[in-house]
């Protein structure tokens, strides 16, 4: 609105990209600030997970470590059999991502192409399932795991989180494909494609870098997951990460340097996993913009 | 979070008071003799007081149990206080765990059926001679799930009290003496706020005010009252004695400066270690600091009760109970049975731990000792009072809350009462009414 009302400024000299002065530098240190300050956290974890607890207790959260103390990663790393939770959550985070991002190829594939009668409501009630508290899906879960024999198992966790992260896949992809360009799907039924070929040969292949996008999103949306783990996986056989660093805290007791030395470790893979995909992000989040 | 966390588990809880009662038939291993497998969950850290004492029972249980094995696993406290009822509602559940003492969760599953009755065990095996009367009173249920009397669902193994710690290197440089009554004890504190120094170190933010101001209440109470606030026996009048008492106290002390108004809005962590850092001469808190303070405080520190109470806040730790789906509970008694024998008692006791039928001989550290033989007082003169945010559900907050108001001085202690009175008095009304 603002827009066309206010005459044209024509007289304003249009600022060269590469001569915008001192704004470009300011820009620069709020970037840097913001930029810093949400490293602050990571610090006091990294300064905090290689100090005694006395030295904690003590000289509190702020002091420079007074030795080089790895006690707390050892104890956190052998109290709760890391590599059994490293794997369990590895397994469950892996196959969600995956799966989820395969149920919400089909969905989308068949709301956003194949444009399905209601298909706005449908979408509608795909994204209640991702607005719902978890709080409150907790008892029917449970009382369904438990009738169907899966509760404590690792597979009712991929379940339950394969709905509900493809839940958002669908919503996301249906725009997207919403918007897919009808001559190819026609050129390509032309040529004699069913649809199963389509999606596969046309429909795929462009949606590649969005769908990386997907798998890595939902793959640490998963790792991070917490309340419906603590639920459904009771044994300390089939805990993930979240829930294994959620056993340091006490009752009336908190262990700081354990639990930062713990949430260091957790923290690993997940940044790991982001590094190894950080290409496949960057040029997904860019892939819609050179049309 | 946090408390989103415990309002969702509190509404999971009610949804299975709902269903959980005709659910539980499902697997009724009612008694299960022959059984070959013990599984064992409980939440204490492994190099605790407990931990160490509970390994050298599942020690003792293999050695006279050849031939069953005992699977054993450590969990979080966070899962066992959200998930219990669930847990235990299915059959993935343990044969034996501790659990957190009190109404809203051992009396809760007790009354909706999931907890086997112990009465029986407990008369045989003397468990309700070896234990205070003021112990038994969280390992009992009325079958509407209220602490005190009924019968037995759970075994208390260990128990904590509220006393006063003290950093004596500030105490001897201040000249001041380790207080036997009330009066000596604000002498006390008028000396170190004097020389510039806040005596007495508190959290408003988390239970060490309330806990504060209870002890103060407990200074002019007796066991009538503690079982009108807790038990529901009589109504409390909130603005007569004892708690008209503890409240005009408290304010009085923040007045004076005993208690820094900053420590409105310190967690219990903070006190904790802002006395570890020797920065504060005392604090008011519970026994279960005592086995961190003694590994990590570099100075001369040591303990004395609350000065002149004869009641104090305090009551058995958590309990061993025995889920109503155990598939091998003769098992799971001989186990509870043996985590009360002598040598594992002393164990607790050794590790800075507070046993419940502890013997203060068999303790070898000088300030262990002391430690049990003033809970064992306590005990004897049935002194344990409970906690101040036991009575109702949700009263935590309600506590919390009000003595932020006093620290801060933003409330005069008779609003404060006027707030923490009602939430009690609906409370008390819900609960009767069930």
């Amino acid at each position: 609105m603002a827009v066309t009302l206010t005459p044209p400024a024509r007289a304003r000299r249009v600022p060269d990209r590469h001569h915008r002065g001192v704004t470009r530098w300011i820009v620069l240190a709020l970037v840097t600030a913001a930029a810093l300050a949400m490293l602050v956290p990571f610090a006091f974890m990294l300064l905090n997970a290689f100090k005694s607890p006395g030295d904690y207790s003590t000289n509190g959260p702020l002091s420079w470590p007074s030795e080089f103390y790895t006690k707390g990663l050892r104890t956190y790393w052998e109290q709760v059999d890391f590599p059994v939770k490293l794997w369990n959550s590895t397994l469950i985070a892996g196959s969600v991502a995956v799966l989820a991002v395969l149920v919400s190829l089909f969905n989308a594939y068949a709301l956003g192409v194949g444009r399905v009668r209601g298909r706005l409501w449908i979408i509608g009630l795909f994204l209640l399932a991702n607005m719902l508290p978890q709080e409150s899906l907790i008892y029917p879960l449970y009382h369904f795991a438990k009738e169907a024999g899966l509760y404590n198992t690792r597979l009712a966790v991929i379940i339950i989180f394969t709905v509900i992260q493809s839940a958002f896949g669908t919503y996301l992809l249906a725009s997207v494909l919403g918007t897919f360009p009808r001559t190819l799907l026609e050129a390509a039924a032309l040529d004699g494609a069913g649809k199963w070929r389509i999606l596969w040969r046309v429909v795929l292949p462009n949606l590649r870098p969005t769908l990386s996008v997907l798998l890595v999103f939902f793959f640490i949306w998963t790792w991070n997951e917490f309340l419906i783990p603590l639920v459904m996986l009771i044994d300390n056989q089939t805990q993930t990460v979240p829930v294994a660093l959620a056993s340091l805290q006490g009752d009336r007791l908190m262990d700081a340097p354990t639990t930062n030395a713990g949430s260091l470790l957790s923290l690993v893979p997940a940044i790991l996993f982001f590094l190894i995909f950080q290409r496949t992000l960057a040029r997904g989040i860019t892939a819609g913009a050179e049309k | 979070m946090q408390r989103l966390r415990r309002v969702a588990a509190a509404a999971v809880v009610a949804a299975l008071a709902a269903t959980g009662v005709t659910a539980c038939g499902d697997d009724d291993g009612e008694g299960a003799s022959g059984a070959k497998v013990l599984k064992l969950w409980h939440y204490e850290s492994a190099n605790s007081a407990m931990g160490v004492a509970w390994d050298k029972a599942i020690e003792i249980f293999k050695q006279e149990h050849p031939g069953v094995e005992v699977r054993f696993e450590r969990k979080a406290f966070e899962q066992i206080q959200q998930n219990a009822g669930m847990i235990i509602n299915s059959s993935e559940g343990p044969d034996v765990m501790e659990y957190n003492k009190g109404n809203a969760t051992a009396g809760l599953l007790s009354s909706q059926g999931l907890l086997t009755d112990l009465t029986a065990q407990a008369t045989k095996r003397g468990w309700d001679k070896a234990l205070s009367p003021s112990l038994q009173t969280t390992a009992r249920y009325s079958d509407k799930g209220v602490m005190g009397s009924g019968n037995w669902y759970g075994v208390p193994n260990y128990g904590e009290y509220v006393m006063v710690y003290y950093n004596k290197d500030l105490f001897t440089r201040y000249g001041v003496q380790v207080p036997t009554t009330l009066d000596e004890m604000t002498k006390a504190m008028d000396t170190f706020v004097g020389k510039g120094v806040t005596p007495l170190g508190t959290a408003g933010a988390e239970y060490p005010a309330g806990q504060l101001f209870y002890e103060l209440a407990l200074a002019r109470a007796d066991r009538a009252f503690v079982d009108n606030y807790q038990l529901y026996k009589n109504p409390v009048d909130f603005h007569a004695d004892p708690l008209k008492y503890g409240a005009d106290t408290f304010a009085e002390w923040v007045r004076k400066g005993y208690v820094s108004k900053n420590a409105a809005s310190a967690k219990a962590e903070d006190m904790g270690t802002a006395f570890i850092a020797g920065k504060t001469p005392m604090i008011v808190s519970g026994s279960w600091w005592y086995g961190r303070f003694k590994s990590e405080i570099k100075f001369d520190w040591d303990t004395f009760l609350f000065p002149g109470n004869k009641l104090n806040a305090g009551s058995s730790g958590n309990i061993w109970v025995v889920p109503t789906s155990s598939k091998a509970k003769d098992l799971a008694y001989d186990f509870i049975d043996i985590t009360m024998r002598p040598e594992v008692q002393a164990l607790i006791g050794n590790n800075g731990g507070v046993p419940v039928v502890g013997d203060p001989a068999k303790i070898s550290d000088a300030k262990d000792r002391k430690l049990i033989e003033n809970f064992n007082a306590i005990s004897a003169q049935d002194g344990l009072a409970f906690y101040p945010d036991w009575p109702v559900p949700g009263y935590y907050d309600v506590l919390v809350a009000g003595f932020q108001g006093l620290i801060n001085q933003s409330k005069s202690p008779d609003q404060v009462l006027d707030a923490i009175a009602k939430p009690y008095q609906d409370g008390v009304a819900e609960i009767k009414r069930n």
